[in-house]
Parts: C-alpha cells; sequence; structure tokens
C-alpha cells in the first residue's frame, strides 16, 4: 500500500453498528404498518366511514285520522323546518341575531334552542319548524353568509278543526328516554304521541323513520348524499267519532267549561269526546313557545285538563234513574210506591230539603224522575242502604275506568262503609247515604262514565266498552237488570223531557223525541232567595243532562257536564238538545234550541246556552253538600 | 454517471414519483393545484442540484466548510433581526414569493463542518476538548432553531452529533455522562426553552386522552386514515381521510398518511421500502468511504436520513409524538427538497471518489 490513508476500520465497525440500529428502526415500522393496515384494518375503516357518514333522520309522516263518515280529524301538511348544523356556527351570537330578525321567536328563546343545539353536538337540530314564507326566502338569501342553516322539508301535523279535537286527538311530544329504553324502534328526538289518540294509536299512527346518508367533511358540511332510505308513513286511522256532531257540541259549548260524551249505546262506540275550555292543538305540532306553556298551565281554567275522561264531578239527580232501576229490581220500590214530598224529609234527626221549596205533593217512582223530587229519593237510599246503592252504581259501571283506549281516566268513587274507614278513618254516617241517594256527597263521576252507565239504562242493560275505534271494545256484558225494570226507568226519563211537569221540558219542542235526566250537583249550600245567577261563577252549581234518541230504540246517549252551569234545565240539556238534533233532527235546519222555547214557569229561562264566564277568583270548588 | 451509485438515485426518483403523485392527492383535497406542481418543479430543481454536488468535490467542501458554517449561523442569527415573525416564528427568509427555511441549510453546513473536523482528528479515541468542540459546533445552530422556534428541524440536528461522538468513538463512562447532561438539558429545556404547546404535543403522546381535539386529534385521525387504507388502499385521490379533510398538515408532516390511505399497506410498504434502500446505501457510502471526512459526512447523513423518516412515520403512525419533523422529499417544501437533494449529492461525490488516490 502506497497510499497515505486513514485506517478506518474502527469508524467501520462502529457504522456497521448504525446500520444495524436503523434496520430494526425500519423493521419496526414495517411491522407497526402491517399491524394497522392488515390486522387493525378494518376497524380503522369503520372509524373513517364514521368519519365521512353523517346519518339524517327523515321523519315519516303520520297517519290521517278520520271520522266514521271518513272526515278528515287529523291530517299532515307540509311545513319547512329550520335545522341548525352546530359545528358550522362560527359566531353565536351573530346567528341568534339573524334568526331574531327574522321573527322566529324571542331572542331568549333563540338562545336558549342555539345553548341545545350546541350541546347535542355534531348532528343537526331543528331550531324552528313552521317557517313563514317571507322566512325561507329570507334565510336563501342569506345562505353563503349563514351556512350553519338551512331549510328542510317537513311535515307537520295540521288539525282543520282545532281545539273540537284538542283533547281527543291529543298532543305529540318528543319520545322519552325510557320510552327510548323500552322500544328500539324508536330514535331520539322522535315525535311521538303524548296523549288522546296519538298515545293510544301511536303504533299505527306512527310510521317508520328513514335515513340519509351524507358524506360529510372534517368542518360538517355535507359533501354528497350516499344513500336514502326513505321513510315509511303510518297508517291511516278510522276513527267512531262523528265531527259533525263533535263540532255541534264544541259550538254549544263554547264559552263554557265542562264536557261533552255522546256514544252509541248500543256497542260504546264513541261519537263525541269534547272537554271544554280547549287549547289550540297546533301549538303542540311544533316547538312550544315556554311562553304559551306557562299560560296554559297557569290558566286557571286548566285548558289542558281532559275533563270528559278526567274531572270528577258529584252525578246530582243524574243518578236517580239508576237507583230507580236498582230499587225496582231489588224489591225495595214497586212501580206504583209512592212518597208526600212536602218540600222537605226528617231521617235521623235532621231535615233534608227537597229543591222545590213547597213540596211536589204525592210522586210516584215515573212522577219522582220526572220532577227530579228529592224526597222520593232520600226515602229510597234510606230504605236501600249504602251497600245497595253502592252496588247499583257499581253494575252500571260507575267507580272505575271505563276501559277507552285514551288512558289516564279517572275512577270516580262510589263510596261505601269500607271505603270510608279505609280512605278516610271513620265510619260511614248513615247520614251520607242519604246525600248520596240524591247524587250528592262523597259520590263522584267522570262524564264519560255517565254516558256509559245511561247506555246501559237504555240498551237493554249492557255495560259497553267505550271506544274510538270500531271493534277495539269488549263486547257489551250483560249487569243483570231485567228489560221490565229498565223500560219502567226509561218511561220516567221519557217523561223528564214530554212529562208536564217534566224537568226538561223545554227540549219537548224539538224535532227529535229526546228522553233523559237533568243533574243540578250543588257546590255550596242553597242559600234562600238567592238565584244561582246572582252568585259568584265558581259558587254556582253544576249543571248535568245525560239525554240520548231517539226514544224507543236509541242510537245516541249524551252526557253534558257544565261545570258552574247553574241550572241543568236551562243550560245542559239544550246543549245535549242541540247535539242530538243535529244527529236525528231535519239535515238541513241550523240545530238551535234557544231560551225563547222554555217552560214559563222557572225563573231561569230568560238565560241562553252561554251565559258570560267569569274566571274564579280562587281556589277550586267546594265539596258538594246534600240538598236538591 | 456511471460512476454515481445507481441505487441511492433509483431510490430517490421513486420517493420523488410517490412525492407526486401523494402532492398530487393533498392539492386535490385542499383544492391547491399549484402545490404539486410546485413540489414537480421542486424535485427538478433538487435533482440538477444533486448532480450538481454530486460531481464537486467533498473535500472542497470540507475545506470551505468553516466558511459556509459561519454563514449559515449569521444567516440563522438574522432572522430574528430581518425576517418578520409569520404565525409567530422566525423560520423562514422571504425572496420574493419563495420562502426559504435556513435551518435545512444550516443543518447540511453544519454536518460539513463535523466533518472536516473529523477529518482532522486522527486519534483512536477522541479527547474532551474534541468532544466540547463538536458539542458547540452542533449545539449553537440547533439552539438558533429551537428558538426560532422549531423543535422538529431542531430535533434533526441530534443525531449529527451523536453520530459524530459513536462515529468518534466515546468511551462507555463519557456515554453515561452524556445521558445525564442530555437529562438536565432536556430538563431546562422543558421549563425555560419548550413553549406551552409544545409541551403538551409531548404529554399527549405520553397520554392521547389529555387532549383528543389538538394533537390527539391529529394522530387519531392520521392513524384512522392509514389503517383505513387496509391491504390495497382506497384509490390514488379517492382517501377520505385526506379528500374530506380530516388529515391535518397533509401535504407536510402528514402527507404520509395521505399516501398510506391511498395505496395501502402495499404502497406504504414500498415506499418504506425505497426509504430503507435509500438508508441502507447511504450507509454503504458511509462504509466505502476513502476517508474519515467522507465516512463521518456520509455516517451524519444516514443517520439524519434514518432519524427524520423513522421519527416522521412513527409520528404518522402513532408510535411517535407528533414533532413537526418533515418526510425527505415527501413532503410539500422546496427548503427541505433542497437540502435533501444537497445531502444526497455530496453522498453521490463520497461514492464516486471513493477510489480517488488523490
Amino acid at each position: 500500500m502506497t497510499f497515505v490513508r486513514d485506517d478506518l476500520r474502527p469508524v467501520q465497525r462502529r457504522l456497521a453498528t448504525l446500520l444495524v440500529a436503523a434496520a430494526l428502526g425500519f423493521g419496526l415500522l414495517a411491522v407497526r404498518l402491517w399491524v394497522l393496515q392488515i390486522v387493525q384494518g378494518p376497524r380503522w375503516r369503520t372509524a373513517a366511514e364514521n368519519n365521512r357518514l353523517r346519518r339524517l333522520p327523515l321523519e315519516a309522516p303520520r297517519g290521517t285520522v278520520t271520522d266514521v263518515h271518513g272526515e278528515v280529524i287529523l291530517d299532515n301538511r307540509p311545513t319547512y323546518q329550520l335545522l341548525l348544523f352546530p359545528e358550522e356556527m362560527k359566531d353565536r351570537a351573530r346567528t341568534a341575531a339573524f334568526l331574531t330578525s327574522l321573527g322566529i321567536a324571542s331572542a331568549d328563546e333563540i338562545d336558549a334552542r342555539l345553548a341545545k343545539a350546541c350541546r347535542t353536538s355534531h348532528l343537526p337540530s331543528v331550531i324552528a319548524d313552521n317557517l313563514t314564507w317571507p322566512q325561507v326566502a329570507t334565510i336563501a338569501a342569506h345562505r353563503a353568509e349563514y351556512r350553519e342553516l338551512d331549510v328542510h322539508p317537513a311535515t307537520r301535523r295540521s288539525l282543520p278543526n282545532g281545539a273540537a279535537v284538542a283533547h281527543l286527538v291529543g298532543q305529540l311530544g318528543e319520545v322519552s328516554p325510557e320510552q327510548l329504553a323500552a322500544d328500539p324502534a324508536l330514535r331520539s328526538g322522535e315525535l311521538v304521541g303524548r296523549s288522546g289518540i296519538e298515545r293510544a294509536y301511536q303504533d299505527v299512527l306512527g310510521g317508520t323513520p328513514g335515513n340519509l346518508v351524507v358524506v360529510v367533511d372534517a368542518f360538517g358540511r355535507q359533501v354528497s348524499a350516499l344513500a336514502e332510505e326513505p321513510p315509511v308513513p303510518g297508517h291511516p286511522l278510522r276513527t267512531t267519532i262523528d265531527l259533525d256532531l263533535q263540532k255541534e257540541a264544541a259550538a254549544a259549548m263554547t264559552g263554557l267549561v265542562g264536557a261533552v260524551v255522546a256514544l252509541d249505546p248500543r256497542d260504546g262506540a264513541v261519537r263525541v269526546l269534547l272537554s271544554q275550555p280547549a287549547f289550540d292543538p297546533e301549538l303542540f305540532a311544533g316547538h312550544l313557545e315556554p311562553a304559551k306553556w306557562r299560560e296554559l298551565i297557569s290558566d286557571p281554567l286548566d285548558p289542558l285538563h281532559d275533563r270528559a275522561l278526567q274531572a270528577l264531578y258529584p252525578p246530582g239527580s243524574t243518578i236517580k234513574p239508576l237507583f230507580a232501576a236498582g230499587a225496582l229490581r231489588d224489591g225495595i220500590r214497586t212501580p206504583s210506591d209512592s212518597v208526600y214530598c212536602t218540600g222537605a224529609v226528617n231521617i235521623y234527626g235532621h231535615p233534608y230539603r227537597c229543591w222545590q221549596k213547597g213540596g211536589h205533593g204525592r210522586v210516584d217512582l215515573d212522577e219522582a224522575i220526572e220532577v227530579s223530587c228529592d224526597s222520593f229519593f232520600y226515602h229510597l237510599a234510606h230504605d236501600a242502604g249504602i251497600d245497595h246503592l253502592a252496588a247499583w252504581a257499581r253494575a252500571f259501571g260507575l267507580g272505575s275506568p271505563t276501559g277507552i283506549e285514551i288512558g289516564g281516566e279517572s275512577s270516580g268513587l262510589v263510596p261505601d262503609e269500607a271505603w270510608s274507614r279505609k280512605a278516610r278513618g271513620q265510619p260511614w254516617y248513615g247520614g251520607e247515604t242519604i246525600s248520596v241517594g240524591i247524587g250528592q256527597g262523597p259520590i263522584l263521576v267522570t262524564p264519560i262514565q255517565l254516558a256509559v252507565a245511561y247506555s246501559a239504562l237504555v240498551n237493554g242493560g249492557l255495560l259497553v266498552q267505550p271506544h274510538l275505534v270500531e271493534g277495539q271494545g269488549r263486547p257489551p256484558r250483560p249487569i243483570g237488570f231485567p228489560p221490565a225494570v229498565l223500560a219502567e226507568v226509561q218511561r220516567a226519563m221519557e217523561l223528564v223531557v214530554a212529562g208536564p211537569r217534566g224537568t226538561a221540558r223545554r227540549l219537548a219542542a224539538l224535532p227529535v223525541r229526546i228522553a233523559g235526566k237533568t243533574g243540578t250537583s250543588q257546590v255550596i249550600h242553597k242559600q234562600d232567595g238567592v238565584t244561582w245567577q246572582q252568585l259568584p261563577w265558581n259558587e254556582r252549581h253544576h249543571a248535568l243532562f245525560v239525554g240520548y234518541a231517539p226514544v224507543g230504540n236509541p242510537e245516541l246517549v249524551v252526557a253534558v257536564v257544565v261545570e258552574h252551569g247553574g241550572d241543568a234545565a236551562s243550560v245542559a240539556a239544550p246543549i245535549a238538545g242541540r247535539i242530538l238534533e243535529r244527529a236525528f233532527g231535519p239535515p238541513s235546519g241550523p240545530a238551535a234550541v234557544t231560551a225563547s222555547k222554555a217552560a214559563p214557569d222557572e225563573p231561569a229561562t230568560r238565560v241562553a246556552a252561554a251565559p258570560p264566564l267569569p274566571r274564579p277568583a280562587e281556589g277550586t270548588d267546594k265539596p258538594p253538600r246534600p240538598t236538591r | 454517471m456511471r460512476r454515481l451509485d445507481p441505487w441511492l438515485l433509483l431510490s430517490a426518483l421513486a420517493i420523488a414519483a410517490c412525492s407526486y403523485l401523494a402532492q398530487g392527492s393533498t392539492a386535490k383535497a385542499l383544492a391547491t393545484p399549484g402545490f404539486a406542481n410546485r413540489q414537480i418543479v421542486w424535485l427538478a430543481v433538487g435533482g440538477v442540484v444533486m448532480l450538481l454536488f454530486a460531481f464537486t468535490d467533498y473535500r472542497v467542501l470540507a475545506r470551505l466548510s468553516p466558511f459556509l458554517y459561519v454563514a449559515s449561523l449569521g444567516v440563522l442569527v438574522s432572522l430574528f433581526v430581518i425576517a418578520p415573525a409569520r404565525a409567530g416564528t422566525h423560520r423562514w427568509l422571504l425572496f420574493g414569493s419563495f420562502t426559504v427555511q435556513p435551518s435545512d441549510f444550516a443543518r447540511i453546513a453544519t454536518m460539513l463542518a463535523v466533518a472536516a473536523l473529523a477529518g482532522e482528528h486522527r486519534k483512536e479515541r477522541l479527547d474532551l476538548k474534541t468532544v466540547a468542540r463538536l458539542a458547540g459546533m452542533v449545539g449553537v445552530p440547533a439552539a438558533l432553531v429551537l428558538l426560532q422556534p422549531d423543535l422538529g428541524t431542531a430535533v434533526t440536528f441530534g443525531p449529527i452529533l451523536l453520530t459524530a461522538l459513536w462515529l468518534g468513538g466515546l468511551p462507555w463512562r463519557a456515554w453515561v455522562g452524556l445521558v445525564v447532561a442530555a437529562a438536565v438539558v432536556v430538563g431546562c429545556a422543558w421549563f425555560w426553552v419548550l413553549r406551552p404547546y409544545q409541551q403538551e404535543r409531548i404529554l399527549t403522546f405520553v397520554d392521547p386522552d389529555r387532549a383528543p381535539f389538538s394533537s390527539g386529534y391529529q394522530q387519531r385521525q392520521s392513524k384512522i386514515a392509514v389503517g383505513s387504507g387496509e391491504t390495497a388502499g382506497k384509490g390514488l385521490q379517492s382517501g377520505t381521510q385526506s379528500q374530506l379533510r380530516f388529515l391535518p398538515a397533509q401535504y407536510t408532516d402528514f402527507i404520509f398518511a395521505v399516501w398510506a390511505e391511498e395505496t395501502g399497506f402495499i404502497g406504504s410498504a414500498l415506499l418504506l421500502a425505497a426509504y430503507a434502500l435509500m438508508v441502507y446505501r447511504a450507509f454503504v457510502i458511509a462504509l466505502s468511504a476513502r476517508d474519515r471526512v467522507g465516512a463521518v459526512f456520509a455516517g451524519c447523513a444516514s443517520a439524519v436520513l434514518a432519524v427524520q423518516i423513522l421519527v416522521n412515520v412513527g409520528m404518522v403512525t402513532g408510535v411517535a409524538p407528533t414533532t413537526g419533523i418533515t418526510l425527505p422529499l415527501l413532503s410539500y417544501g422546496g427548503s427541505s427538497v433542497l437540502a435533501t437533494s444537497i445531502a444526497l449529492g455530496i453522498l453521490q461525490s463520497i461514492w464516486r471518489l471513493r477510489y480517488a488516490n488523490v
């Protein structure tokens, strides 16, 4: 070797070590790539898909609801929803100001909705629905400035008859967490029936929501639509309701507080189910403004309360035909047994007064129902005892829910000794039996129970289950009352309208033959020399009337309760008359039972069906006390 | 040309081709078609520069290295004075519409200076004075870069010093001392030099759940991109992670993820093999260098290349922290491409002259 060269062998040895280290590093990276891409590949592919694919729920239109004639009660109409994509929103205050300027809601309300939408992260939220055309146009014009907003077509419940069917149809609301847990088919944010038909027939009316799968980029913008799974609409539902009669009832009850229930007594098909005052059901079809909600729940008349199924009233004299039937069947009275009414009865050392101050004179059972003589029924109740009264009331379905598809019914109350000891912790007093005899005291019924009880009275003694859809009620069940007994009571109820002294004789002027029974249940003690019109609204009596037609072959039973209506004959009976006339009267004539047709001997006849409606100043009804 | 190493050339060409394809995908995703075209221009310029350096005698460069080294330090210092801060850092020099990142070139100058120093040192073992000179020679530019602040590039100075010390035969006691010193330096750097965002990145690497939406988010998206490529990939310009912009910094630090997503394990393994070939040939050149200067320069260049590749791909596949180290030739950027080309050119020069007698 002639060249002068460095001895590089140590350096080369060390370089070789470095090369081995680098090779090791590359080997490890190769293994890492193999693990990520081959071993865990499918898992990361799923993660990538989840990154880019977003499912947008497509609402399924709910089924339409029609009445017995095919008239539309509940439909859908197209509407525009405003969707917010929270990830796109750069400046919440700016968005809020824009939405406020559109008049979508109050500034506070919009702030609250935006805050809620942001909490639900990446999914688009419905900020408003039912947008007006000018709103849709303005949002479209500002699309580029407000990329977080998008207008989306949707459907919304429409109720051509609004408040007339509010409680019947019920409300929709977002599915609750418990429902979500129970039913895997439901989806978060989905609207489901919360009450009324919407809830009872959720399975029929609710469709299956669809999906729109869209590709989004890292900023949440939709790049393209990948797949669409169309929603399956809900099924239509035909009910037994007669919309014509329902509207007639709503018109007759305008300005009043109470309920109307009309059934076909032969099978229990519900024709009218009305509670007043009502609310605008469209309020619940979309976003309900908190202010409106507060207004509704703080209204002392409680328009959200379904009085037809839930409100409890003392039945008053409407209980008398039931007890008369019971007394006849069990031999406690015969049709010819009579009582001499002097205007008051002394039992257990206490005077029980009849509503007729001067007394009715001698009355037999038919006359006692015709004139609604309290004295007759005081004696009857005394002779029968509370156990008999309770058994009769229960036989007619009082004291337990009727079983209509819409849940949330009240049971009512049929008191007896066992109840008294258990619920009140005190013995039953004989005097209370006397009060129960005329439908006062602790006995309480719902309007629908009254309609069911009267159906049994007029259909030959069958207890029906009221239902809103054909074929849903269980078959009518005999309650063990012989036809002769019921025929006797029916004759008496015909006299209520047709008899010379009948309490509802004003209905005799109608073109339809009606029968029924009035009931005026007391809220406070009767004061002498004070007419009911002079009392404050909330101290007036409840006015009840249960009527049916056609006489002889009843096809419709109508129960009317007007809270603090004051007088059954002049307030409640004409409402039932209007509905029955509408159902069976001449087709053209507008139904009108006016005060001019009233009999001359009652002082309250001047007042038409709709007296002015003062709001109660405070509290609720005082418990009714016996008399009339 | 015959005297150049064909394997080194081939690996560089293969990586350049991958770079053009990957940059094309990214350009489509970010709707910046100019990027891919500019990258191909830089790669072409890099090829010319490489040949230029390949046919220059590296020993001349080594002799000039004191001047080059001092000049590069001067530029690094001047960055703090004349360069306007961009995105809060002093990394770039602006020439009209071009931006130049001088730290990439300072690294080459540092390697040359270290190699020149090693060439003068003829003892079997390094003495303390030489160790101190080496440490200062590498430490000063690295510190200047760290102060810009640019942690990623500063880290790439580390392998220069370590390789020089290793090749110089530092005794094991000194390595122990070095580890202790490094611990002290790292400790001090943690508290006084590293910015909170840099500390956060390292903490996030240790515990990815710390910040799922910042550094952790980036690394997670990168792993999703690489993993979802599976065996054969989603096809060029069809990667969902890159095209829908879930991947961060995809034309620079995370460009390997774009490639891996769209070409799958087949593509990423081939690219990794090309890099392995490049590093292997660099080491072979170091082993066959005719003198100490060539061996040390080639050794340092191999180590720097290897560290850049291993740390970047490790970061993309989630086994190394996000440091901001670019991937040689594949990442977008003229300075990075040119600096790598110069290093490759000098390596070719060492190979070409391995039997030279003069």
